[in-house]
């Protein structure tokens, strides 16, 4: 962990720091109260609860440095980054605070006697260090575990499997198919189909802007699964471009079974269940 | 291990059951294409319901059952595959193009006697 010269360098600049501990905690106050994303946060907290804050941080710093106790200063740091990163606190802030901290407290350290100066600065340095390593390690933390949150949501909502008819489903796709989402989907349409006692699907691609070789075999995939079950895939909304590039990647054109557009499909889903949709003769509102 | 193979008037139904080995699956190709030929069988169900893994061996056994079937009067239709064993086919690149596929036994039927035309449905 730390050498021995690292703990005399922080045990001088605790030194100081308990002497000037009010000055530095107003500087900071101050500091914060005119940051455009801590103010609020000052402004939320009372007099008492800052003091009440500062006097457990000190309370942390001074057991992890003279005790050497520095795992619940570790873990208060990491869960303040987590919930000020959740607060959309940027990283960036933590450094205007850290700048006018060191702008604060430099002087002091440097205007005390030669040899224990140096070393002082040195342990601000290294706490410093420590502490802005902690806490940017909860802001990726955090981050990441919101963009995870987010990535399955997208992919929950990104692929609705929906009954129209009896043995009749659509399936929208929307987007960018990669891997993953190709197999979800697959997963998903085979369960459907199952489920809903499929003998029809129908398979809307509007919503898919470009087509790879990649993207092409995901699809096919999907189709042939789906028939191993005993459903028929009729493919919707190929636009120009798309069809241009299934054309050119060489796709086997003999086994997809496509139609224009959305209602062509529908219509082309239900002639294969042997439905005719035929008008009411009466109906209102509509041609003779 | 037997495989139970059932005749409903002009089909045949036969049930595969878990885990069979490969000389199972040839066994039941050869009793299959006996007696689609001697009972006159114009349809065969294969039903893979039980199955939880059909590998390379097990899909081309059972393409070949449908093949030879097929050659002696018979259609067949395989059905039965579960989600979980069709998407692993599927990344095998076992996609059975040749051969009829339906949901269950009922859908299966009802499949045959379509093939066969309305008037003999039943």
């Amino acid at each position: 962990m730390l050498t021995a010269e690292e703990q005399q360098a922080l045990r001088d600049f605790l030194s100081v720091l308990d002497v000037h501990q009010g000055e530095l905690d107003a500087a900071m106050l101050k500091t914060a109260a005119e940051h455009p994303e801590f103010s609020k946060i000052v402004r939320s907290m009372g007099q008492e609860q800052l003091d009440e804050q500062n006097r457990a941080s000190r309370a942390l710093v001074r057991a992890a440095i003279q005790e050497d106790q520095w795992l619940p200063l570790l873990d208060n740091l990491r869960t303040q980054g987590a919930a000020y990163a959740r607060m959309g606190i940027s990283f960036t802030g933590w450094f205007d605070l850290l700048s006018s901290y060191q702008s604060v407290l430099t002087p002091l350290l440097l205007s005390q006697q030669p040899g224990k100066a140096v070393s002082a600065v040195q342990g601000m340095t290294h706490y410093v260090g420590i502490t802005m390593a902690i806490i940017g390690e909860a802001y990726l933390r955090t981050k990441e575990a919101i963009i995870t949150q987010q990535q399955s949501a997208i992919r929950e909502l990104s692929t609705p499997i929906l009954q129209v008819r009896d043995r009749l489903l659509i399936l929208p796709i929307i987007g960018v198919i990669d891997t993953l989402r190709a197999r979800q989907l697959t997963e998903q349409l085979l369960h459907a189909i199952r489920a809903h006692r499929a003998r029809v699907v129908v398979m809307d691609i509007t919503g898919v802007a470009a087509v790879d070789s990649k993207v092409a075999n995901h699809l096919l995939q999907t189709i042939a699964a789906a028939r191993l079950m005993g459903a028929k895939v009729v493919i919707t909304g190929v636009s120009s471009d798309v069809a241009h590039s299934l054309v050119g990647l060489g796709v086997d054109i003999g086994q997809l079974n496509a139609t224009g557009d959305l209602q062509s499909g529908l219509e082309e889903g239900e002639r294969l269940l042997g439905y005719r949709v035929a008008r009411l003769p009466d109906a209102p509102g509509g041609r003779e | 291990m037997q495989v139970p193979v059932l005749k409903q008037g002009d089909c045949l139904i036969a049930t595969v059951q878990a885990a069979l080995t490969d000389a199972d699956l040839l066994r039941l190709r050869d009793e299959l294409a006996d007696k689609v030929g001697a009972h006159h069988i114009r349809g065969l169900v294969l039903d893979v319901s039980l199955l939880d893994v059909i590998d390379s061996f097990a899909a081309r056994t059972l393409r070949g059952i449908a093949h030879a079937v097929r050659l002696r009067g018979a259609e067949t239709v395989i059905v039965g595959i579960q989600p979980d064993v069709a998407f692993s086919m599927i990344q095998l690149g076992l996609t059975m193009e040749s051969v009829e596929t339906a949901l269950d036994l009922d859908e299966g039927l009802a499949l045959l006697g379509q093939r066969r035309g309305p008037g003999r449905a039943g």
